[in-house]
């Protein structure tokens, strides 16, 4: 059997949507009644069409409005808050870390962690300094500390948005 | 004054008459769902979907400029939210390319029992999520070409073209699972 070229296939398809013109629809009803495979095209094209109209609507649980009342005050939705599990993984994290790392401060390891930078032995090719730059000196105590206060904030944030958040929300919901 | 009874609705609801929301959920409910369904290819996630859908359209009711119809906004926010669905559980979705389709030769005696809903959710499954989208909505015969542009986030002329030729692909797949007697029925 003749296979149909994707033009006339197009064409067949907005033949049976009624958008062909007069000379383009003649042009395809008479292609129609010589070539077979057109023909079957066409029947299959329209039980497709029926099957899908009669077939596509699906009907949701009886308690799907019901659900919907109930749970309009939940928001933000379960979908795009923020995971209590990953919340809870991420805090567990945050906090080994900045438990090793206090261990390690209070042992001293970053005690001889001190030094300074100096600017001036750095080459900076496209800038032609005169005048002495400064020396910053770097305190790698200091630096770890500061690491692990920032993570502690971290921490409450995540302890926030991933526990007492979904826990209030909850209890409220519980209350209604 | 406005005749669409969705927006005396949503006046109400603006109003403060929340109970009322559930007309809307009634009305637009199985549309909303099946829109789901047919990008997730699951009934409970489906399900959790639009239910999400309309909790969101709900808080998101004041920002909803009125300038589409209601139904177009809800399904754009269907749509999207069946999309980051998707996204989040993609790894739950078993690959088409690995989906063996089956075909029972026992039943070649009982085709008259097929259930096409069963073999037209398969031909669905083999288009992408973007297509079964858009097809869903030319078929659902509510929606205009630029509302399903507007829906999908697509242009129109994009989403002429790739209902035109899901169309095509449907019937193709629908064959494939199905022998001519059966697509006859």
């Amino acid at each position: 059997m003749k296979k149909i070229s994707q033009e006339l296939d197009n064409e067949l398809l907005l033949y049976l949507d009624g958008e062909l013109d007069s000379h383009a629809k003649e042009r395809i009803e008479r292609a129609l009644q010589h070539n077979e495979a057109l023909r079957q095209r066409l029947v299959q094209l329209q039980a497709v069409e029926t099957t899908v109209k009669t077939h596509l609507l699906e009907a949701p649980s009886k308690n799907f409005t019901q659900m919907v009342m109930q749970k309009l005050d939940q928001y933000p939705s379960q979908a795009t808050s923020f995971s209590m599990l990953n919340g809870i993984l991420l805090l567990i994290g945050v906090l080994l870390l900045s438990g090793i790392a206090t261990i390690l401060v209070s042992s001293g390891v970053f005690d001889q962690a001190t030094g300074t930078l100096d600017l001036n032995t750095i080459q900076f090719p496209s800038l032609n300094f005169k005048q002495n730059l400064p020396s910053i000196p770097i305190d790698g105590k200091l630096i770890i500390n500061v690491t692990i206060l920032l993570n502690l904030g971290l921490c409450w944030l995540v302890f926030d948005r991933a526990v007492l958040k979904p826990l209030f929300r909850r209890r409220m919901q519980m209350g209604h | 004054m406005t005749n669409d009874p969705d927006q005396v609705i949503i006046d109400q609801l603006l109003a403060g008459d929340r109970e009322v929301y559930a007309v809307l959920v009634n009305k637009y409910k199985r549309y909303a769902f099946t829109i789901a369904q047919k990008i997730l290819q699951n009934k409970p996630d489906a399900e959790e979907a639009a239910q999400d859908a309309f909790i969101k359209a709900y808080h998101h009711l004041a920002g909803f400029n009125r300038e589409s119809k209601f139904s177009t906004w809800l399904y754009r926010i269907v749509f999207n939210t069946a999309i980051s669905y998707r996204r989040k559980n993609r790894h739950q979705f078993q690959s088409i390319e690995n989906t063996v389709i089956e075909y029972d030769q026992d039943a070649d005696g009982v085709l008259e029992k097929i259930d096409k809903k069963k073999y037209l959710n398969q031909a669905l499954m083999k288009l992408s999520e973007a297509d079964r989208a858009a097809l869903t909505l030319f078929y659902l015969d509510e929606f205009s070409l630029e509302e399903i542009a507007e829906i999908t986030g697509m242009q129109a002329n994009t989403a002429k073209v790739r209902i035109h030729r899901a169309r095509q692909r449907l019937a193709d797949e629908l064959k494939n699972i199905l022998n001519k007697e059966a697509l006859t029925l």
